[in-house]
């Protein structure tokens, strides 16, 4: 594999919601703080309209 | 003949920090990294290059991919953690890009794409195979042959030798009286 595939599949992965969760264990906080909802938030204050919410939802279940 | 391969252990005594990547990154945290992209982004000239970038039709990953790997040359970040940011990453581009109403294209698979097969496309077309036949015919069991019995090759009726017999095969029974290795020679007549 390819850093340009490793870098799709990383984006891939990114926008169904999955998060490296053992990232998360070992950040100084215990939380990351760049999520994707993170990223909603941001695009709905920037635009100003209402993310889709299928992203993480399908995700989370 | 001239010997050019390096010396055994010339690695040890090599300067490796003339790379940038041979040293320690600067960035090994997850969220200093991303913050660390998305000001890069923010900086004028590359706001530009990103821009330019997406008006030439550049898909987001490949846009991204080049951030990360400028990242990584010049020593700020590891390969792996660049890998694991290109989401976060992309996703900003992706909303600069809505931001500046410029149309764009992520470049990974849609989760919901239909991925066309042949088999796929000859159901879309109404191609419909013959199914083969998966019957399978049903195997004879095989039967060992059954032991012929009577004639010159045959089984004898009784498998058991007798004890004569076995004497005899084991060298018990008595000795020929006639010594069978010692042939009568015939007599010669001429």
């Amino acid at each position: 594999m390819q850093f340009q595939d490793a870098v799709k599949l990383s984006i891939e992965k990114f926008l169904e919601g999955k998060m490296p969760t053992k990232l998360a264990e070992v950040a100084e906080e215990g939380t990351l703080f760049h999520t994707p909802e993170y990223f909603d938030q941001l695009e709905e204050e920037l635009l100003g309209e209402p993310v889709e919410k299928d992203k993480g939802e399908k995700d989370e279940k | 003949m001239r010997n050019s391969s390096p010396i055994p252990g010339a690695n040890l005594l090599a300067d490796t920090r003339n790379y940038a990547w041979h040293r320690p990154p600067d960035i090994v945290d997850y969220d200093p990294a991303v913050e660390y992209i998305i000001n890069r982004i923010d900086d004028p000239f590359q706001s530009q290059m990103v821009i330019a970038m997406l008006d030439i039709d550049a898909q987001v990953s490949t846009i991204v991919s080049t951030l990360l790997l400028q990242a990584v040359s010049t020593g700020k970040m590891p390969i792996d953690l660049a890998i694991i940011i290109a989401g976060p990453v992309a996703r900003y581009v992706e909303i600069i890009a809505k931001d500046l109403g410029k149309p764009y294209e992520m470049g990974v698979r849609d989760k919901d794409e239909i991925v066309i097969t042949p088999t796929l496309l000859k159901q879309a077309l109404g191609i419909v195979e013959q199914e083969e036949d998966t019957e399978e015919v049903a195997e004879e069991p095989e039967v060992s042959p059954q032991a012929v019995m009577g004639g010159l090759m045959g089984m004898p009726d009784e498998m058991v030798a007798t004890s004569e017999e076995q004497d005899e095969m084991l060298g018990g029974a008595d000795a020929p009286e006639t010594d069978p290795m010692v042939e009568e020679e015939p007599e010669d007549e001429l």
